[in-house]
């Protein structure tokens, strides 16, 4: 099933518009709210059932897609496509955080983010190198955890004093015990087997104040991707995310001892609610000195992931500076103090 | 021609003594550093020492002496050495002076600083001074005790009053060390941090309102006490003196001494 929305002025293919949240026509500029969209001027065709095959409505090309796009362009007339098929059923997200960030302004901030760069060649530093751009919807999996943990452990307070030419060490020892209910919400973890797990989970958090409930229009002008693992497949690496932040709770919760040592815990967390949702991703793929370079950018946040190329006289720039201003500052505390240089 | 060779070498002869009165004026304080009374050390030793203790008078505007005796008559080496040092300076007139006397008879030797020296190598430096030549004292090596004593009275003399010259804040070592760690750290950091950095903390995705402790409990159960003495810092020859004093002619000095 192929899906446009079509421009009630002039017939054109919208897009969604990150800046003003609208879907927008790039012909006569009309703006109109995704909730309130005409339904006539939604245009939607279904492929016949073992083809495969997509058209676009437009110029009737084929759609050359992977099998995990939900979201596209037409190759040959650049019309916005949204794959609806495979967005239905168990395929529909519930949520989605809609572009804040536009292309131009994804590119503003990437440049800028370049400029920061303090270990990175000077030549990457202009940031004028962007060979593409995409604005893509990354599936996730938000996950609503409810736990229980029961914690004993044994908890010393230490107390040191001198008693004539004796130094005494008083330790009490007590037995600590706790019981606690746990609740996480929307706990991310990528869906998408393309993406690379370590830059999504740098590119959070992101702000839920502006989850959505789904909406196809919301894809429109950008690619969209498919899940490739189900909510089940994905809930130990979320599980596996969230003990390093339960382990500093418990142990916030023992607090005013010297030392505590666990001889039990026990952790039980279980997912509560799932949700499928669509996070805003922009793709960078940046070209310098014949390697691409792939970045990624919270479309929400303009965070931006992603291993810049390192230069090794920066780095080496960078230590002699620190290493050198650091010894002749000592030096002169030590002149000023001790009034010997060497 | 018999005027001019006469003037020139009148001029060679004049010149001469000039120069030797010079060289006395300049060592006219002492030109004696060792007074080795007890024949702890060779002629050899005596002529090298003596003139490495007068190029470090010298720069430091402090006498370095060495005193050896047979025996101190019956007194506290500290009255003995006094009684010498009163007579020395009354005699050449030195006020600044780091002495160093060794009793072989009843085996102590006590390290004074007099004058300058007496704030510049102050009571703590002379017992880190007396650490270092121990080992030499015990083994004998009187030679080597003395160019020890003068080698680092020399390099303490140099810090300013009150600080420790051992301190590790003042060593190079030290400061290369710290420069070295400390750059590696924030590079590390920013190697580390350049690819994008996990802004996620333990409070990002929290249920406050229902994360909670539902039962707590915190028992007493026992209590072990440890004692420990403190080690008392005992020397293995025994330190006296320490604090130094006055001498009889009405000189203070810093000092402290040891038995060998």
């Amino acid at each position: 099933m192929v899906t446009h929305y079509k421009c009630p002025n002039c017939g054109s293919d919208m897009a969604f518009d990150a800046t003003s949240g609208k879907l927008s026509c790039p012909n006569c500029g009309r703006q109109d709210d995704i909730e309130t969209f005409p339904e006539e001027n939604i245009q939607q065709k279904f492929a016949p059932e073992e083809a495969k095959e997509y058209h676009c409505e437009n110029c009737g090309a084929v759609l050359l897609t992977e099998a995990e796009t939900t979201a596209t362009h037409c190759s040959f007339c650049g019309a916005a496509v949204v794959l609806a098929d495979r967005l239905t059923g168990d395929l529909a997200p519930a949520k989605v955080i809609p572009f804040t960030i536009s292309k131009d302004e994804a590119v503003a901030a990437f440049r800028k983010w370049t400029k920061n760069g303090r270990l990175t060649p000077r030549g990457f530093m202009n940031g004028d190198r962007i060979k593409k751009m995409t604005g893509m919807y990354v599936p996730f999996w938000l996950y609503d955890i409810n736990g229980k943990a029961e914690v004993a452990a044994i908890g010393t307070r230490m107390r040191t004093y001198q008693q004539g030419d004796t130094v005494v060490t008083e330790t009490d020892f007590y037995d600590v015990y706790r019981e606690i209910d746990l609740s996480y919400l929307k706990v991310p973890a990528d869906a998408s087997e393309k993406m690379d797990d370590e830059l999504m989970d740098k590119l959070e958090p992101y702000d839920y104040s502006d989850l959505k409930d789904f909406r196809m229009p919301y894809l429109a002008g950008f690619l969209a991707e498919k899940y490739d693992f189900d909510e089940d497949a994905l809930f130990s690496r979320v599980e596996s995310k969230i003990v390093p932040y339960i382990d500093s709770y418990i142990g916030s919760t023992i607090s005013g001892y010297s030392t505590v040592s666990y001889t039990n815990k026990q952790i039980n967390a279980n997912k509560h609610k799932v949700y499928y949702t669509l996070f805003p991703v922009w793709m960078v793929y940046y070209d310098f000195e014949n390697k691409e370079h792939t970045f990624a950018m919270n479309g929400q946040t303009g965070k931006v992931v992603g291993k810049p190329p390192i230069s090794g006289g920066k780095v080496a720039a960078w230590f002699t500076g620190i290493a050198v201003s650091t010894f002749a500052a000592l030096k002169a505390i030590s002149y000023l103090v001790g009034g010997v240089l060497w | 021609m018999r005027k001019p060779v006469l003037k020139a070498s009148m001029l060679i002869l004049l010149l001469t003594i000039l120069m030797m009165l010079n060289c006395t004026a300049a060592f006219a304080q002492t030109d004696q550093h060792i007074y080795d009374q007890a024949g702890l050390l060779t002629d050899s030793e005596i002529s090298d020492l003596e003139a490495y203790a007068a190029e470090k008078s010298r720069e430091q505007g402090t006498e370095f002496l060495l005193l050896t005796t047979d025996s101190t008559s019956g007194m506290p080496i500290i009255d003995y050495m006094g009684d010498f040092y009163d007579d020395l300076a009354d005699e050449t007139g030195m006020e600044n002076a780091v002495l160093l006397t060794i009793d072989i008879g009843g085996r102590e030797y006590y390290l004074a600083g007099f004058g300058n020296a007496r704030t510049r190598l102050d009571n703590e430096r002379v017992e880190m001074v007396l650490d270092r030549i121990t080992p030499y004292m015990a083994q004998g090596q009187y030679a080597g005790a003395f160019r020890e004593t003068i080698e680092t009275a020399d390099r303490y003399m140099e810090y300013n009053p009150g600080v420790n010259p051992e301190s590790i804040f003042l060593q190079t070592w030290f400061h290369a060390a710290v420069a070295l760690l400390l750059a590696g750290g924030i590079v590390g950091t920013m190697l580390y941090n350049s690819g994008g950095r996990n802004t996620t903390t333990a409070a990002t995705y929290i249920d406050r309102d229902h994360t909670r402790v539902t039962r707590d409990s915190d028992r007493f159960r026992n209590k072990t006490v440890t004692r420990r003495r403190i080690p008392k810092n005992n020397n293995s020859g025994g330190g006296f003196g320490g604090g130094g004093g006055m001498t009889g002619g009405g000189r203070s000095f810093s000092g402290g001494g040891r038995s060998f």
